[in-house]
């Protein structure tokens, strides 16, 4: 009985631990802080002179948190990891649905070549499952709908995404500025390209959706160069990258992806400070750099910056950064805030009528609804990508449009949600600005050379920095593992000199 | 040809009824929504798929935003918005998704997008429900204030000056802060002065009278 008790304790302080770096608990965390800046010098070198750190990482994201996972595991304990907001996970988030299950509101999916996050997954034992997409999906259109197997995929058609997964065998997904045709496609709009292949009336509607999905802005605005540098990260292959059965959208995480950022957020003890914006980085071209944060100054010989560059542009550095790499910054583009919503049934009653709770709609507020129900299926999630300012504001007002719409295609049953979620990425706080990076035309050509390298101790890191899959949860990963790498081999040197 | 087909869908609507039973109602029903749709787009847009697509996930279809935070765009005077693109683009005016999207632009584009959207019909704030006191404080405050002198009559704007009536209302309340704080300047310094002067209720009621007004003239 006495040993019962203990263990129950011991799970109890171990869920504790997990809310507080999820953010669910923002009074546990904010305590959490105060006393882990208080022994900053504590986790320092023995060699090491006064209070510097050997690195310090901006951003608890996935890929700061692999970052700062990697040193540790090298051996170096003298680092911190500073996240602004009062949780870790960056543009993943867990939204509780009841009965200890979670439904993603972020960034939530992993498919084929993502190998990096899927060993990460591995290691810290958090399994996957895949998507649901057994049944008809309904595409809705005014008082009109379609209800059809699309059998796992989002009905492309084939010849045009051949000729797609051909040219973006040119275009290597880390540095699309150095493809061959490079400057001939940087000219270029997806929507320019498209409107060249003769695109069906009917199939319009679902191109749009598809690169405003994955690409982050409406064809005419979305570079084609960049596009197809996305298709490369998919081995060439569009339906890896736009697609859900054996494609970037087949996979989840069960728990949800925040979980791998809460898993190795608790490895890092008062290393971790939430709730701690750098507003100010100087003396970045010196041997050590100094940090302005709303808890105070902290100073350190590298700097891995394990955030987008929108948010890098928020930060004031002195001295100015070098030119091309401010340019970078002032030009990147940042108008795909997302906003994603999870309808919570009590179970997922449209997969009993041969429905597979996925719907796409012409002119309405939804892009894609899909079945996002936990691994269990006994509670009924359905998560929407909605188009931001295509459904109103107002908490109760967006779940009563939503749910007539979902009656439209699936019948009353979907008028009695048990609960309702709107995450509106640009709206909810000013550390995430957009979701993905909607590269223009003529970006890359300009300003590719100024993405990687580092800017004195600056280390640029982050998903947008990845070699392979930037801007997924598996690029980040990369950019994670990448820039850690890159922080102890500029210690190394510097000792030997 | 336009008519023809208008009058062609009721009546193969209540054949296929019989036949093929609501099923295929709801495929023709999809069917000439598309194609209604897709003229639409033809005539007020032209060739798919066109520049002002990338705006209307923020702004709304075209421009009738639903969201109180993300700004309308139907019906603002051109040279309102032109000049808006412009100072987004310079940094002058400063939003962190805008600014850059604004760099992308040409000034042939610029026109492109200002002469589009002034030429759409602004819609009612339907979604917007008003706090009664407030809207009648607002609209004192407004009137006193003398909005209208730059703004027009029932404020739907003109030249340089936005049109506010049926403006999403937290937006609008925004913009009055950021007035306020002198985080965002009219070159005049107008509107900074004349905001200073109000207490933070002052510009709820304000923000809401405006919302809750109808943008037709």
């Amino acid at each position: 009985m006495a040993k019962k008790v203990s263990s129950d304790t011991s799970i109890n302080a171990q869920r504790r631990q997990l809310l507080k770096f999820a953010g669910a608990s923002a009074a546990a965390g904010g305590f959490g802080l105060s006393a882990g800046l208080a022994r900053a010098g504590a986790t320092l070198d023995p060699g090491s002179f006064d209070d510097v750190l050997d690195v310090a990482i901006i951003g608890g994201g996935l890929s700061g948190l692999t970052s700062a996972r990697d040193l540790q595991r090298a051996g170096c304990e003298s680092f911190v990891v500073l996240e602004a907001r009062d949780r870790v996970g960056g543009r993943t988030l867990n939204y509780d649905v009841g009965h200890g299950e979670v439904s993603d509101v972020g960034g939530q999916w992993i498919g084929p070549s993502q190998t990096a996050v899927a060993d990460l997954a591995r290691e810290l034992e958090v399994e996957t499952f895949p998507s649901y997409y057994d049944g008809k999906t309904v595409i809705l259109g005014g008082e009109g709908q379609l209800a059809i197997d699309l059998e796992g995929t989002f009905g492309t058609d084939h010849a045009i995404a051949e000729k797609l997964s051909k040219l973006s065998r040119d275009v290597p997904s880390g540095a699309p500025w150095k493809s061959p045709r490079a400057d001939e496609l940087d000219k270029l709009s997806v929507g320019d390209w498209l409107a060249r292949q003769d695109i069906k009336v009917e199939d319009r509607v679902s191109w749009d959706g598809s690169i405003a999905l994955t690409g982050g802005a409406m064809p005419a605005k979305m570079g084609f160069l960049h596009f197809l540098s996305m298709i490369n990260s998919a081995t060439s292959d569009y339906f890896k990258l736009d697609s859900i059965k054996d494609s970037a959208q087949g996979t989840r995480f069960v728990g949800g992806a925040q979980l791998l950022s809460i898993k190795m957020a608790e490895e890092l003890g008062d290393k971790l400070r939430l709730s701690c914006p750098v507003r100010r980085i100087s003396n970045w071209d010196r041997d050590v750099v100094t940090l302005h944060t709303d808890q105070g100054t902290i100073r350190a010989r590298q700097v891995i910056m394990a955030l987008s560059p929108p948010l890098c542009q928020q930060i004031d550095f002195s001295p100015s950064l070098p030119e091309n790499r401010a340019a970078l910054q002032r030009a990147w583009p940042a108008h795909s805030p997302a906003r994603k919503t999870a309808m919570v049934y009590s179970r997922p009653f449209w997969r009993e009528k041969g429905l597979n709770g996925h719907i796409f709609q012409v002119n309405g507020p939804i892009i894609w609804a899909y079945d996002n129900s936990p691994v269990n299926g006994e509670v009924g999630v359905i998560n929407a990508f909605v188009s931001n300012a295509n459904l109103p504001s107002g908490h109760d007002q967006a779940k009563r449009v939503l749910a007539e719409i979902y009656a439209q295609a699936w019948g009353e049953e979907a008028l009695s949600p048990v609960a309702y979620h709107d995450q509106d990425w640009g709206q909810v706080d000013p550390w995430t600005i957009t979701c993905i990076s909607a590269i223009p035309p003529g970006f890359w050509t300009t300003h590719g050379e100024a993405l990687n390298p580092p800017s004195g101790n600056l280390i640029w890191s982050g998903t947008e920095t990845a070699d392979i899959w930037a801007g997924y949860m598996d690029g980040a990963v990369r950019s994670g593992h990448q820039s850690a790498l890159e922080a102890l081999n500029a210690l190394r040197l510097r000792r030997r000199t | 040809m336009k008519k023809k087909i208008l009058i062609g869908i009721p009546a193969v609507l209540a054949l296929a009824l019989v036949f093929f039973g609501p099923e295929l109602v709801d495929l023709v029903r999809l069917q000439t929504y598309l194609t209604e749709s897709q003229e639409a787009y033809q005539d007020n847009k032209g060739e798919w798929p066109h520049l002002t697509d990338a705006c209307e996930g923020c702004h709304g279809r075209n421009g009738n935003s639903l969201h109180q935070g993300y700004p309308s765009l139907a019906g603002q005077p051109e040279s309102y918005l032109a000049t808006q693109l412009r100072q987004f683009a310079s940094g002058e005016r400063e939003n962190p998704n805008m600014s850059p999207l604004a760099m992308t632009m040409s000034e042939e584009e610029i026109q492109l997008y200002a002469e589009f959207f002034s030429r759409q019909t602004a819609k009612e704030n339907q979604f917007f429900d008003a706090d009664p006191e407030l809207q009648e404080q607002g609209e004192r405050l407004v009137e006193t204030g003398g909005c209208a002198g730059c703004h027009g009559a029932s404020l739907t704007g003109q030249g340089e000056f936005p049109l506010l009536a049926g403006q999403g209302y937290d937006y609008l309340l925004k913009q009055l802060d950021a007035f306020a704080s002198g985080e965002r300047k009219d070159a005049t310094g107008v509107m900074n002065s004349m905001v200073k002067s109000l207490s933070a209720d002052d510009r709820k009621a304000i923000a809401s009278y405006m919302a809750s007004l109808s943008p037709s003239h």
